[in-house]
């Protein structure tokens, strides 16, 4: 995807001139939304750029149902680029289509525009895409390859975006990193996001509950945080359990110390917090390292806290015409002396559609991310913590 | 009231803390239970906004177990709910919260009984002691329930600091049917809560589109310095329905359209339209400016409403291309009925930013299409430097619509392209549906959690709804010197009777067709 393994950037591609080629594709997006007699008038909705890089053809076949489903709701100039930079060079291609949805007197489309670069053509990709987005609305560039501060393309594509998003959970907690790294490094630079975040937002809310009024003093006396992922044994930990022991980390004032090479996590006033990471079995079609359980214990005055949220694994497919068989949490709290309460919440669909939509919806700039995000940091240090 | 911030909650998409309550429904056999409340509680636990400490407690005459009301809400919610099919994960969950208590409002025991069973759901679903009354029952039951909770030592006082338990009690309309019985229940009511506690729900509060009202007006810096006198020259609010009575024409009898839809909602669309920047989101700043507004409003002696005040009601006729009977053959309708299912009126706000501007509103049953929307038309340009042919520049209008097809269109003048200069009026459509999907939160969703959360900025406070009484009630006085005279006839799937068209036409204006 980069132009780092050496490849001449002012190579000059076979074929016709990419500025040739934009032409027809911007005929062609124009072309789009000249109604035709007969056919049901068309409505361009655009709440957003959104551009989607991906490291091969075949990935963004596949990652162009993901982006329809997402422009059904949230209608955007969708620009959806191959990046083969390793492979020959060939002439930029690209196509232009209308993606509609119809409504009672016009249908709702957003249009989506396909780029395919290879070998040094990849290098005049931003370019393109900076000519092809529509004007006066955001860009966010969704970034589904591994991250690194120094590939041209990744900065060039970036640097006109207002927020990157990727998958760490799919590409690497290395790539967040490098990631948080690089957007703080510049005043100006894109906010950064992470879906592994979105998916881990129920987790927080259902923590967060543990801790509400009248019980907040327990917040700052935890002394034990247990989490399992599903994953084998000796795994390291994954971006959903670095990333929620991060959050907590950061919203406790908790601070890392190594002792010996190992991590010590202390709370504000001193004292030590245990961390515990199991594994579990992973089932068929959930996501590898996805959060399997959380439990948290507190003590404070006397008052003993235990709270716990254990997930149902389940693939997140919905079923047609049946209840969406996303997984299920189960929220149980327990301090003495008082009623054990507990709670079924279903975690929205992890559908790869449903979870970038959400994450598109999230404020562009998340401060609570960036925190968690810089404590996750010696987790992912101290490598394989699951047992 | 102060409470201990939870560090946890910062910057957490939802940072706002649901308390544990148990949720006590009066009227829980009834329509609203079955197709808004139910359906709205289940909603919020499919989206995990329910806390676990949430209970809810159904409250009616008939004798059932606790088993055949959950039976009877799951099919209520099955029909009435958004979200479909039924999730029975979470419906699992969220009916062993639900129990019923049977017995009649007016009998002790019954509180004594319920009294009972809260003190159990406290200790056994950790509801904390918070009580949530809801009142889905007719206005003239509010006063026996309210003095039948205090008697049985259901109603703390107000938490004033710090967190604690508490009692909240909703209401839904009518409240009153004038401003002298809207006092007598509110005095009533204040015998029991205080006004801190008392929720009284304008469902119309809750919709999305008309929460993006003061969004609209306040988040944009474009709009504003147009919002006056200066640059608008007249606004529209219209409320219209295509639906008759539906059945209701025994209520419909005792209240018409100015009680049922003028008096509340069309009332708070022109306040959210007219009303200053508040100071804050607050609940009492956002409700002082619409009081601000409401005491503005040009009073109307009663010579002057024949002038301003337009009633109409439907004749047979056709809408959407089918038949239907006039108002005085629905049932339970009086033949010889004088109720009226229109109204329009001129409103004038006398202040600082509107002085001379008038306002013109209007409901109604049975008109040419179900839509609401509040129009903004500003004034036509100063000179027309364009030759014009086809009949000069028409004015700019913003249009807000609240309900089909939500959205904003902002209407202009362009040039069509070609060699002369011809202008034709265009239009800029946002529509909410296209741009951030249908899936939204129905109204009573939000209004259940914000009452859960002791939030009351989208609630009418009892000055307003006084405020409101006291202007209508000009209105009723002429009507009740007119005596005996018949409103006006329109026909079904018209746009309203003539007269209301003359109301704008004397003022060289005329009604969109929206």
């Amino acid at each position: 995807m980069s132009s780092r393994d050496g490849v001449p950037l002012l190579t000059i591609p076979p074929g016709p001139p990419t500025s040739a080629i934009l032409a027809r594709l911007e005929r062609e997006v124009r072309e789009l939304w000249v109604g035709l007699p007969g056919e049901l008038p068309k409505s361009r909705v655009c709440m957003m750029n959104l551009v989607v890089a991906v490291t091969s053809r075949a990935i963004a076949d596949r990652y162009t149902t993901v982006v329809d489903e997402v422009t059904a709701t949230l209608p955007s100039c969708a620009i959806i680029v191959a990046l083969e930079s390793a492979a020959p060079t060939r002439p930029l291609d690209g196509s232009a289509t209308a993606v509609c949805t119809p409504g009672s007197a016009r249908a709702v489309c957003s249009e989506r525009i396909r780029l395919d670069a290879s070998g040094s053509v990849c290098a005049r990709v931003a370019s393109a895409v900076e000519a092809l987005i529509a004007p006066e609305v955001p860009t966010t560039l969704v970034w589904l390859g591994p991250v690194h501060a120094d590939d041209e393309v990744f900065t060039s594509m970036a640097g006109s975006a207002q927020r990157v998003i990727l998958d760490s959970e799919y590409t690497s907690a290395a790539s967040l990193l490098e990631l948080a790294r690089w957007s703080s490094e510049e005043e100006g630079r894109p906010a950064f996001a992470d879906m592994a975040w979105t998916r881990i937002a129920p987790w927080q809310d259902l923590c967060a509950r543990f801790f509400d009024d009248p019980r907040t003093e327990h917040a700052g006396a935890i002394t034990r945080v247990t989490i399992h992922q599903a994953s084998e044994a000796g795994a390291p930990l994954g971006s959903e359990g670095a990333l929620l022991l991060g959050w907590l980390a950061n919203r406790l004032g908790w601070r890392p110390e190594r002792t010996g090479g190992a991590l010590r996590v202390r709370r504000a006033d001193g004292q030590d917090v245990q961390l515990q990471v199991g594994a579990v079995p992973r089932p068929e079609g959930v996501a590898p390292m996805a959060l399997a359980s959380l439990r948290v214990e507190s003590s404070t005055g006397g008052v003993a806290l235990m709270g716990t949220i254990d997930r149902e694994l389940a693939s997140g497919a919905e079923m047609s015409g049946k209840t969406p068989d996303a997984d299920v949490l189960t929220w149980r709290l327990d301090v003495s002396g008082q009623a054990v309460i507990e709670q079924r919440v279903r975690l929205q669909a992890n559908k790869g559609a449903r979870v970038l939509e959400r994450t598109l919806h999230r404020p562009m700039f998340d401060a609570t991310l960036v925190g968690a995000v810089q404590f996750a940091e010696h987790f992912f240090e101290d490598g394989g913590v699951v047992r | 009231m102060t409470r201990t911030e939870n560090p946890l909650r910062r910057g957490l998409a939802d940072d706002r803390t649901i308390d544990p309550c148990a949720v006590v429904i009066f009227g829980a056999s009834g329509d609203l239970t079955k197709r808004k409340l139910m359906p709205g509680l289940y909603n919020l636990a499919v989206s995990g906004s329910l806390s676990g400490g949430v209970a809810v407690v159904g409250v009616a005459r008939r004798e059932k177990s606790t088993e055949d009301f959950r039976n009877e809400m799951r099919g209520a919610i099955s029909k009435f709910s958004r979200r479909q099919p039924i999730d029975e994960a979470v419906w699992s969950d969220f009916a062993r919260r639900v129990s019923y208590v049977s017995g009649t409002f007016e009998d002790t025991t019954t509180y004594e009984r319920l009294a009972q069973h809260l003190e159990e759901l406290d200790k056994e679903r950790g509801t904390a002691g918070s009580r949530l009354f809801y009142l889905a029952v007719p206005s003239a039951e509010f006063g026996t329930i309210a003095g039948m909770l205090r008697e049985a030592k259901l109603v703390r006082p107000p938490v004033r600091s710090g967190g604690g338990p508490w009692t909240r009690m909703v209401i839904e309309k009518p409240f009153g049917h004038d401003l002298v019985s809207a006092r007598a229940l509110n005095d009533t009511i204040a015998s029991v809560f205080d006004e801190s506690q008392v929720f009284r729900i304008d469902h119309y509060l809750g919709k999305e589109t008309v929460q993006n009202l003061l969004v609209f007006r306040f988040a944009n810096s474009l709009f504003e310095p147009l919002w006056n006198r200066e640059h608008v020259d007249h606004v529209q609010i219209s409320v219209a329905e295509d639906i008759g009575v539906e059945g209701r024409g025994k209520f419909y009898e005792a209240t018409g359209v100015a009680r049922d839809i003028v008096e509340n909602h069309l009332m708070q669309l022109l306040c959210l339209t007219a009303m200053e920047p508040p100071i804050s989101l607050s609940a009492d700043s956002v409700r002082d400016e619409k009081v601000k507004v409401l005491r503005s409003l040009r009073p109307m002696a009663p010579t002057q409403v024949p002038d301003n005040v337009i009633r109409g009601q439907y004749a047979r006729g056709f809408v959407r291309g089918d038949e239907v009977p006039g108002y005085r053959g629905e049932p339970d309708v009086a033949p010889t009925s004088r109720v009226e299912t229109y109204l329009a009126m001129r409103v004038f706000v006398d202040n600082w930013r509107w002085g001379g501007v008038p306002f013109y509103v209007r409901a109604g049953k049975r008109l040419a299409r179900r839509v609401t929307e509040i129009a903004v038309t500003f004034k036509k340009v100063p000179h027309g430097l364009f030759r014009a042919p086809d009949g000069g520049i028409t004015p700019n209008v913003l249009a807000m619509r609240i309900q089909p097809d939500e959205g904003i269109a902002l209407r202009f003048i362009s040039k069509e392209p070609g060699q002369q200069t011809i202008l034709r009026g265009v239009a800029m459509d946002f529509r909410y549906g296209a741009v951030f999907g249908s899936n939204t939160p129905e109204a009573y969703e939000r209004l259940l959690l914000d009452a859960m959360r002791g939030e009351a900025t989208l609630f009418t406070r009892r000055d307003e709804v006084e405020e409101q009484w006291a202007y209508m009630d000009h209105v009723f006085a002429a009507w009740a010197r007119e005596g005996n005279t018949p409103p006006p006839l329109y026909a079904a799937g018209s746009w309203g009777p003539e007269p209301a068209d003359d109301l704008l036409a004397r003022d060289g204006r005329r009604w969109r067709r929206p």
